[in-house]
């Protein structure tokens, strides 16, 4: 990284500031989304303790396709800063 | 004025950037709301279990589309060799506005499916007997929110595929205008795709909760939903025809 141009050095400025970009609004909506989740599902086992073993794997089952955009997010995030 | 390839390769990264960043914001609210709803309604009817379940995950399935058309417009930027010089600045005003019109066009369709996808979740758990109306009431409503989601995506590809290179010794002026309404062009889908897409997908929600709560007038039920769909839809047509006009017209 020593012998770069000022034109090179902005290029890579600019996909390190993408990466930021990238990673840190979608880290948004997954964070919201699966709070949400867990929230309902304190909620519903509080209110019938019986199932929380089902409650339990619904919220982590859904939890897990809200993850799906936080870790395109990551992918895009690290091809930017990486191989860039 | 000419630009080295290094500019345009600036305009495509931040573009991929915005692009799945924005992107991934409301498909991550919209799938959320779904799993509670989801997770809830297994509290209310244990013995629903099953139903719920798969109403879950094909509703987050279909939340998810646009976050998937954002994925793909960021992988082509970075990796679809769109960076050459002879581009110009109208290529990297093209970049960069095909990452902002799938961003900001994914986030009213994934709130407005992740809506539909909740309430169909509560209906269903509520009545588990009519699950199947209801969750292919919600696969439609889905459907239609996300059609603005593909209007975002078709303005993206005609920005990625078809923007001419700048021609050689032109004004800076007419350099300057085309570039910017190519920028506006992306930002005109973006922006006006976000109402219809939340709009369609409360239309759709209630439409859900409602099949649910009066089986027998389903038809009715969903020619309202369809009407009021077609109705929230216009905008989003009105930016299509907006976005084609900056960049073909101009």
């Amino acid at each position: 990284m020593d012998n770069i141009t000022l034109a090179q050095g902005i290029v890579k400025a600019a996909a390190l500031l993408g990466a930021g970009m990238c990673m840190g609004m979608g880290a948004l909506g997954p964070g919201i989304g699966e709070g949400f989740v867990a929230g309902k599902a304190c909620e519903g086992i509080a209110r019938s303790p019986e199932n929380a073993s089902l409650i339990t794997r619904t919220m982590l089952v859904g939890q897990a396709v809200s993850e799906s955009t936080g870790i395109y997010s990551l992918v895009i995030a690290l091809l930017l800063i990486f191989s860039t | 004025m000419e630009l080295s390839v290094e500019y345009i390769r600036i305009a495509a990264y931040l573009g991929a950037g915005i692009s799945v960043g924005l992107g991934a914001i409301t498909t991550g609210i919209g799938s959320g709301i779904i799993a509670g709803e989801g997770a809830y309604g297994v509290m209310k009817q244990p013995q629903a279990n099953d139903q719920l379940f798969r109403t879950m995950l094909i509703g987050q399935a279909a939340a998810q589309t646009a976050g998937i058309f954002a994925l793909v417009i960021s992988m082509l930027l970075i990796y679809g060799g769109f960076d050459i010089a002879e581009g110009g600045w109208y290529r990297a005003a093209a970049l960069l506005s095909a990452g902002l019109a799938m961003g900001i066009g994914a986030l009213g369709p994934s709130l407005g499916a992740g809506y539909s996808g909740g309430e169909a979740c509560k209906s269903v758990a509520r009545m588990p007997k009519h699950g199947n109306a209801i969750m292919g009431n919600m696969l439609i409503g889905q459907a239609l929110s996300q059609t603005s989601a593909i209007f975002a995506l078709v303005v993206s590809l005609l920005l990625l595929y078809s923007v001419p290179n700048q021609p050689a010794g032109l004004a800076i002026g007419k350099i300057l205008l085309k570039s910017i309404s190519l920028i506006g062009a992306g930002m005109v889908i973006g922006i006006g795709t976000i109402g219809p897409g939340a709009g369609i997908g409360y239309v759709a929600g209630k439409a859900n909760d409602m099949i649910g709560r009066f089986p027998k007038e389903r038809s009715m039920i969903m020619r309202t939903m369809f009407l009021g769909a077609a109705v929230s839809e216009s905008t989003a047509i009105y930016s299509l025809v907006v976005a084609f006009l900056l960049i073909f017209a101009v």
